[in-house]
């Protein structure tokens, strides 16, 4: 009961706060370029949760989904105290390796999709690693060696499907299409396709290996004090490579969910331009990196995206308005970052004797 | 300035600190408090320097009730504190650190440094304090960065300094130095208030002594009308431990054998050391701290490579195994640096507990975790070992100094390893977890491990060893049998190159 009661208070009310001033921000700005205060939240809503048949809400979730895995990557190293920011990188590996494999393996439609995802994962996995091994033989920080490998990657992806894959007939900056009997299917009734179950069996997994495993809480006592966790034993370097691999390989994975569910090809930029690592990351740091709340975190970060562009619809309010009315939110919300992490010691063994 | 606290009550949750406690501190006068660690006496000096609000009670200045909102109010009401770690800006010089917050500006607007060389001048040479204001603070010693600490409240014009456990990080001579510089304050009618949890500096230099219990007042008199006896009854709240027996004993086999162990260090290198730790004897290590007892600790545990040289563990060769091979082998370390080191203070007990022990079969089933078998082992530390906690779920960081280290030597003892390494396993302990702790060691010698005590408190190191090593400048000055070492034998070697050489024991 105390833990519902120090949930209650520490979080709701918090919130709450955030909720109206970001009421107020979204009042003055509709005011600014004279929208109906009343349309312009409506239409947010709408956006977010609403459409003819619930089409938006399924769109949110398509965008949770992926923002969502992206979320349980980062917090599985993060937890581990290892700062792999490359999440980016390992998602675009992901992502190219699925097309690529999808396109050219021949075989059964669910061997090939099989085979794709794994191979993304074992890619996203080996470029997260890669972070690792800079750091511990060549001592480069991961915080820096891992944003820095976002890069070659994009741009590797870029020229692949610029030049030796591109499906030049589209006109377009983008591989051929993997075989149609490969696309994830839709559920019943809907335009939601079920790669979000891979994130949930994701999420699941991680959060029991977090609560469950010796390694989760191995690396966990690595994450909290690197000093103890050596003068112990633990054997911290390996921690280390298989929690970024782990962190990698969902990474990966997102990337496979992302071309076998919604593009069903590898399109340059697609998995940078929406920001889905860093607000992965936001996400995460938002609710203190304790697991059960990442996907709570991560629906909201999604539905804040796709009820701006709802916004702009409906509510005549210009889409450089909605961008900014999205900007402030994430402002207030990661203004609350801080107090968050603060208090993520606290919140960590609340977490864990629920388990 | 007279200070008085009236009925002070602080609460943290469900636990009271402190209980409806009153005390006054007057002019010229050194008042020590004493108590074991979580006795209330930090969060007592806390209230009263604005850090802590007390639910209850007031405290008055020359005889006026204040309320403090911050430490801000303390200070300007003319109290000090130096607390028990530091509060300097490393990179800042000894000067600038002084004057932070209460910089003298000039007519333009910018710090008059001059201005406030001169008034530091005055008042240190006033106390005989000397310190180079243009170092950088992060180049000074310890000692010196407590000199700092004090210049910065006599700048202030503090008139009630209070200072938290200052001599905890000090060498004997730091000590006496700092004492030195008290008297001068008490001379000049200013109020120290010094908590501590050695009796000896109590005795030494208090004039009115405090002793609490459990977040209560015990007593508070003159220091002439009590004695060194009764103030250790009040702090434990029942009779003295007797002193230590040791019992007799031929040692076994050489459990960690050392041959020609070179250490890399920035400026001097530590070694070559050789030495033996034999089963069922406790080889002390004395010496002033920083020379060289924390590189060989480092180098035996596999946390620093050896530049030369090698370990023998067990008749195994353990100079390049991984510190999980060496603690497999038969190695327990109970490191000096418990919030760091010895613990991961924001994961619980039970977790605590469960690190780094190879009997893992026990607490995993596959690659899960028996969380249950976990918390039932950490509870049977806590009853063990006397622990003061809420339970194996509650977070490490929620325990007292003493109640840390005896986790953390619990854990490590339990494992019963033919070696343990102690380095100053009871530093910034309170009595009762000494006299625990020093039990325990001891009841591992007689039970035929090997034990490596390094510390840098002669007393202990006196009361314990079988063998005593002392390190001087990276090398061992010479070895002393623990029936025949004196305070002065012991001293001397600390201090010189004497006998240099002949310290390789068998």
């Amino acid at each position: 009961m105390k833990l519902g009661d120090g949930i209650f208070g520490r979080e709701i009310v918090p919130w709450l706060a955030v909720v109206f001033w970001i009421a107020v921000v979204l009042l003055v700005l509709v005011e600014l370029v004279g929208a109906s205060f009343g349309d312009a939240v409506e239409g947010f809503i709408q956006g977010a949760f609403g459409g003819r048949r619930f089409a938006y809400l399924m769109a949110t979730l398509s965008r949770a989904t992926l923002i969502v895995g992206m979320a349980l990557s980062v917090m599985l190293s993060f937890r581990a105290g290892l700062f792999n920011i490359g999440g980016e990188g390992q998602l675009v590996a992901g992502g190219l390796v699925a097309a690529l494999v999808g396109i050219f393996l021949p075989g059964p439609p669910l061997l090939v999709l099989a085979v794709s995802i794994l191979a993304a994962m074992a890619a996203g996995a080996a470029w997260a690693m890669l972070g690792g091994l800079l750091q511990l033989y060549v001592g480069v920080p991961l915080l820096v060696g891992s944003l820095l490998l976002n890069y070659p990657i994009r741009y590797f992806a870029s020229y692949l499907v610029a030049h030796p894959f591109r499906d030049v007939p589209s006109g377009m900056v983008q591989s051929h299409l993997v075989p149609m009997e490969t696309w994830l299917p839709f559920f019943p009734g809907t335009r939601l396709d079920i790669g979000i179950l891979f994130i949930l069996v994701a999420g699941i997994s991680a959060i029991a290996y977090s609560y469950t495993t010796v390694h989760g809480y191995q690396s966990r006592l690595n994450g909290l004090s690197p000093d103890f966790a050596k003068t112990v034993g633990l054997p911290v370097d390996r921690l280390a490579l298989q929690t970024l691999a782990m962190s990698g390989a969902i990474a990966g994975l997102v990337g496979a969910v992302a071309v076998f569910g919604i593009h069903h090809r590898y399109i340059d930029g697609s998995l940078v331009q929406p920001l889905y690592a860093w607000t992965g990351i936001i996400a995460v740091l938002l609710v203190g990196m304790i697991p059960w709340l990442v996907p709570l975190s991560g629906f909201f970060f999604a539905a804040i995206q796709t009820g701006a562009a709802g916004m702009e619809r409906t509510a005549g309010v210009p889409k450089e308005i909605a961008l900014v009315v999205q900007a402030a939110i994430i402002l207030f919300v990661a203004s609350r970052v801080s107090g968050a992490l603060l208090a993520s010691s606290d919140r960590k063994t609340d977490g864990g004797s629920d388990a | 300035m007279r200070v008085s606290l009236s009925g002070i009550v602080v609460r943290f949750g469900a636990l009271t600190a402190v209980n409806d406690v009153s005390l006054a501190i007057e002019p010229g006068e050194i008042h020590a408090v004493v108590g074991e660690n979580g006795a209330g006496k930090s969060t007592l000096m806390n209230v009263l320097f604005g850090l802590v609000k007390p639910q209850a009670g007031t405290i008055g200045i020359d005889g006026r009730p204040r309320v403090w909102n911050s430490a801000s109010d303390a200070i300007s009401a003319g109290l000090g504190m130096v607390h028990q770690h530091f509060m300097l800006q490393e990179q800042m010089t000894v000067l600038e650190n002084i004057v932070l917050c209460a910089e003298p500006v000039g007519p333009l607007g910018f710090v008059d440094f001059a201005a406030a060389r001169r008034r530091l001048a005055e008042s240190a040479n006033l106390h005989g304090i000397t310190v180079a204001l243009d170092r950088e603070v992060g180049r000074l010693s310890v000692g010196e960065r407590q000199v700092v600490e004090i210049l910065k409240m006599l700048y202030r014009e503090a008139q009630v300094l209070i200072l938290d456990e200052p001599t905890s990080v000090l060498t004997p001579q730091e000590k006496d130095r700092l004492f030195e510089i008290l008297r001068s304050f008490r001379a000049a009618g200013r109020a120290i208030v010094l908590i501590t949890h050695k009796l000896d500096e109590v005795m030494e230099i208090a004039d009115r002594v405090s002793v609490m219990r459990g977040g209560r007042l015990v007593t508070s008199a003159p220091l002439a009308e009590t004695s060194k006896e009764e103030i250790a009854r009040g702090i434990i709240g029942g009779e003295l431990p007797p002193l230590r027996q040791r019992s007799a004993r031929t040692p076994g086999e050489a459990v960690l054998a050392v041959e020609g162990l070179g250490i890399g260090r920035r400026g001097r290198s530590v070694g070559p050391l050789s030495f033996s730790v034999r089963a069922g004897e406790i080889v002390g290590i004395a010496g002033v701290s920083g020379n060289g007892q924390a590189e060989l600790v480092q180098a035996l545990a596999g946390l620093k490579p050896a530049s030369a040289g090698r370990i023998v563990l067990c008749g195994r060769d353990i100079t390049g195994l991984s510190v999980a091979e060496r603690r497999r082998i038969g190695m327990s370390y109970i490191p000096e640096d418990r919030q760091r080191m010895g613990l991961a203070l924001a994961a619980t007990v039970s977790e605590n507990a469960n690190a780094g022990r190879d009997d893992r079969g026990g607490f995993a089933k596959g690659p899960f975790l028996r969380r249950g078998a976990m918390a039932e082992f950490a509870r049977d530390i806590i009853r063990r070992f006397d622990i003061r906690v809420a339970g194996p779920s509650a977070l490490a960081s929620t325990m007292s100094g003493g109640n840390k280290q005896k986790l953390v030597v619990g854990r490590e003892i339990t494992r019963a390893t033919p070696l343990i390494i102690a380095e100053n396993p009871t530093w910034g302990v309170d009595i009762g977890a000494i006299d625990f702790i020093h039990g325990e060691l001891m009841r591992m010698r007689d039970a035929g491990h090997a034990v490596l005590l390094v510390s840098t408190e002669l007393d202990e190191v006196m009361a314990l060893s079988d063998r005593i090593l002392v390190m001087y400048e990276g090398r061992f000055a010479g070895e002393v049998p623990g029936s025949e070492a004196t305070r002065e034998r012991l001293g001397n070697l600390m201090t010189s190159h004497l006998g240099q050489g002949s310290a390789v024991a068998a």
